[in-house]
C-alpha cells in the first residue's frame, strides 16, 4: 500500500504521533493558566462525547437527539451513590454504566424499527422522559435543584483533588478509551455491517445483516461510554442537575461535535470538540458568560454551514481526510 | 353528613369534565401549531424540527406589538400571520429549499440549527425573562352550569379552530390550494399541469409557520412568552402529527384534542410536573407500533 512517499518511512509517519504524545503528557504541568487546563479537559471531554455519540449517530447514521439522558444515567447514580452511601465515583459510575446499557438495549428494540425523522423525535421523546422523571422524583434526585458534591480537600479515593492535573490525566484516560473503542469497531465486521446500514438499509439487510441486532449493539457500547463519561462530569464539575445533564441542548451539543468534526471518522469528534470548545471560551468572553446563546448561534451557525456545504464534516476537508472515512 | 359518601363521587366526574374541557381547549391550540407542521411535511416531505420557534416567534411579535402599541392578542394575529407568512416564504427560499430531496439528517440537522439561532437569537436581545401580556379578560372566566370556562384560553381555542378550518377551506376550495395539494400528492403532474412546486413549496412553509406564529399569538393572554418557550410545543405538535398521520391534516386536528386532553387528564390524576409523561409515552407507543398513524395511512386532506 506504501506507494506515496509520504507514507512510506515508517519513523515519518511515528516521529509526528510521538511528539503528539510528548505535548499531552507535558502541557498541564507548564500551561501559565488554570483557566486554558480546564477549557482542555473540557475539549477533551466533548470530543470524548462526541466519540461515543458517533458510533451509533456517525457509523451507523442513526441520528440520537437523546444521548444526553445516558450521561444523566451514568451522573446521578455516582452523585447519589457518593453522597449518601460515600461509595467513590470510580466505583460508583459503574450501576449508572449498567443501567444505560440495559436502558439502550430495550430502547434500542424498541425504536430501530422506525428511520429518518421517525427516530430522531423517538430519542428526543426518551431524553424528553428521562429529564422529566428526573425532575418528578425530587425526593431522590433533587429534582430542578439538581445534586451538589461538596468538596472536602483533595481526596484521590473520591477523585476530588484541588490540583487540576488529576482531572487531565483522567479525561485524557477516558478519551483514549473512547477513541479506542471507536477505532475497534471501524475496524471490526460489525463496523463495516454499521457502515453498510448507513449507506442503505434496504441493501445491507438483503445481504443477510441483522440490522435490529447491530443497530442495538452500536448503541448500547455508545450508551455505556456516554455513561461513563456522566460519572466523570459529576467528579469534575460536582454538580447536576436535569437541564444540564439530560438537558436537549447537551444532546445537541454532543452531535454538533461529532457532526462539525466529521461524522463516521475516527478524528472528527477531536477535530469538532477542538473547534466549538474554544470557540464558546472566546463567545463567553467576548460577549459575557450570561449571555450564553452567543455562543449556540455560532454553533447553528456552523452546523448549517456544514450541512449545506460539507455534509460529511470538516474533516472532510483536510488532505486525506475523506480517504480516512472509508479506507482499510 | 350522610351525604358524604356520594359527596366525592359527584365531584370526581365533575373534575373529570372540568379536565377534560381543559385539554380540549389546550388542544385547539396545539391543533393550529399542528396542522401547519403536518401542511409543510405533506407538501415537501420535510419535518420541520424549528417549528416551535415560530410559535415562540408569534408569541414575541404579539408581546412587542402589546408593549409597544397596547395591541390586543386577538387585533396582533392578524398582523402577525402575514408577517411571518413572509418571513416563512423567505426562510424557505434561503435555507429549507437546499435539503428539500437531499437525506432525512440533512433536513433534521438543517431545522435543528435554525431553532437552535432563532432561540437564542431572541435569547440575546429579549434575555431569559418570562414576560406576559396583561389583557382585561385574563382572569376572567364563564361558568356553563358547574364547568368553567377560562376567557383567554376559550378565545384562544376558538381562534385557533376557526384558523384550521379556514386552512381546511383554502385547501379544498381555492386554486392556489388545490395546487398546494396537487404538488404533494404528485409533485411531477402537478409541475405537468404548469404549477410551479418551488412557489408551492414556499407558500406551504410559509403558511405553517404562520399558523405556528398564529397559535403563539393567542397563546400569550395564558402563557409566558421566553426564548426557550418553542422546545415545549415543538415535541408536542410532532406527537399530534404522528398520532393524526405524517400530511394528515384532520387527522392533526383530532390528534391535537386528544393529546391536550390526555395532557391534561395526567396533570389532574397523576402528577402536575407528569403531564408531558403520558402524552410522550403515547408519542413513543404509538410510532413503535402504528407510525403510520392513528387515522390509517398517507396524506389526506
Amino acid at each position: 500500500m506504501s506507494t506515496s512517499p509520504r507514507e512510506s518511512s515508517g519513523w515519518g509517519r511515528t516521529a509526528p504521533w510521538i511528539l503528539l504524545a510528548i505535548i499531552i503528557l507535558v502541557v498541564p504541568f507548564i500551561l501559565p493558566s488554570r483557566y486554558l487546563l480546564r477549557t482542555l479537559v473540557n475539549i477533551f471531554f466533548f470530543a470524548a462525547l462526541g466519540c461515543a455519540w458517533n458510533i451509533i449517530g456517525g457509523y451507523a447514521g442513526q441520528l440520537s437527539l437523546g444521548h444526553a439522558a445516558f450521561m444523566a444515567m451514568g451522573a446521578y447514580p455516582t452523585a447519589l451513590l457518593l453522597l449518601n452511601y460515600n461509595v467513590p465515583p470510580w466505583l460508583g459510575f459503574i450501576p449508572g454504566v449498567v443501567a444505560a446499557v440495559v436502558m439502550a438495549f430495550f430502547l434500542g428494540h424498541l425504536v430501530f424499527g422506525l428511520r429518518g425523522p421517525y427516530l430522531a423525535l423517538s430519542t428526543l421523546a426518551f431524553g424528553e422522559i428521562v429529564r422529566i422523571l428526573l425532575l418528578h422524583f425530587r425526593d431522590q434526585t433533587g429534582g430542578s435543584l439538581g445534586v451538589t458534591i461538596p468538596f472536602r480537600g483533595t481526596d484521590a479515593w473520591k477523585l476530588q483533588f484541588a490540583s487540576e492535573q488529576p482531572y487531565y490525566f483522567i479525561c485524557l484516560v477516558l478519551l483514549g478509551l473512547c477513541l479506542y473503542v471507536t477505532y475497534k469497531v471501524h475496524g471490526s465486521r460489525m463496523g463495516y455491517y454499521l457502515q453498510a446500514i448507513k449507506e442503505n438499509q434496504d441493501a445491507a439487510e438483503n445481504l443477510g445483516i441483522d440490522l435490529a441486532n447491530n443497530k442495538v449493539r452500536a448503541l448500547m457500547i455508545s450508551a455505556a461510554l456516554t455513561a461513563v463519561l456522566g460519572g466523570f462530569y459529576v467528579s469534575y464539575f460536582y454538580y447536576i442537575d436535569p437541564d444540564s445533564v439530560c438537558g436537549s441542548d447537551l444532546s445537541i451539543k454532543i452531535l454538533l461535535v461529532a457532526i462539525i468534526g466529521g461524522v463516521g471518522t475516527v478524528w472528527g469528534p477531536i477535530i469538532g470538540a477542538c473547534i466549538l470548545i474554544p470557540l464558546t471560551e472566546a463567545s463567553n468572553y467576548f460577549f459575557g458568560s450570561g449571555r450564553a446563546g452567543a455562543s449556540l448561534i455560532i454553533y447553528a451557525v456552523i452546523l448549517m454551514m456544514v450541512i449545506l456545504f460539507s455534509p460529511k464534516g470538516l474533516i472532510s476537508l483536510l488532505p486525506g481526510g475523506a480517504r480516512s472515512y472509508r479506507s482499510e | 353528613m350522610d351525604r358524604s359518601g356520594t359527596g366525592p363521587k359527584k365531584m370526581d366526574i365533575l373534575i373529570v369534565f372540568q379536565a377534560i374541557v381543559n385539554g380540549l381547549m389546550m388542544g385547539g391550540v396545539y391543533a393550529l401549531i399542528a396542522v401547519g407542521l403536518t401542511l409543510i411535511f405533506g407538501v415537501m416531505n420535510v419535518v420541520n424540527f424549528a417549528h416551535g420557534e415560530f410559535v415562540m416567534l408569534g408569541m414575541v411579535l404579539t408581546y412587542l406589538l402589546h408593549v409597544l402599541f397596547r395591541m390586543d392578542p386577538g387585533v396582533s394575529i392578524l398582523l402577525v400571520i402575514p408577517i411571518m407568512l413572509g418571513v416563512g416564504a423567505l426562510v424557505q427560499r434561503a435555507l429549507i429549499s437546499r435539503v428539500v430531496g437531499q437525506p432525512d439528517e440533512a433536513q433534521i440537522l438543517l431545522t435543528l440549527a435554525l431553532s437552535v439561532l432563532l432561540t437564542n437569537l431572541v435569547l440575546l436581545f429579549m434575555g431569559p425573562d418570562y414576560r406576559s401580556v396583561k389583557t382585561a379578560y385574563k382572569l376572567s372566566v364563564w361558568e356553563v352550569g358547574p364547568i368553567l370556562f377560562s376567557v383567554p384560553r376559550f378565545l384562544a381555542f376558538f381562534v385557533a379552530m376557526a384558523f384550521s378550518g379556514m386552512l381546511w377551506l383554502f385547501l379544498t376550495k381555492t386554486d392556489l390550494g388545490k395546487g398546494l395539494r396537487a404538488v404533494a400528492e404528485k409533485p411531477e403532474v402537478a409541475t405537468l399541469m404548469g404549477i410551479n412546486p418551488k412557489k408551492m413549496h414556499a407558500l406551504a412553509f410559509g403558511i405553517g409557520i404562520s399558523l405556528a406564529a398564529g397559535a403563539g399569538s393567542v397563546l400569550t393572554p395564558f402563557f409566558y412568552t421566553f426564548p426557550s418557550v418553542g422546545g415545549m410545543f415543538v415535541l408536542i405538535a410532532f406527537v399530534v402529527v404522528v398520532l393524526g398521520g405524517m400530511g394528515n391534516i384532520p387527522g392533526a386536528i383530532l390528534g391535537a384534542l386528544a393529546i391536550g386532553v390526555t395532557e391534561s387528564l395526567t396533570a389532574q390524576f397523576v402528577a402536575l410536573d407528569l403531564a408531558m409523561l403520558g402524552v410522550f409515552i403515547i408519542f413513543v407507543l404509538v410510532l413503535v407500533f402504528k407510525p403510520s398513524g392513528i387515522l390509517g395511512k398517507g396524506k389526506v386532506y
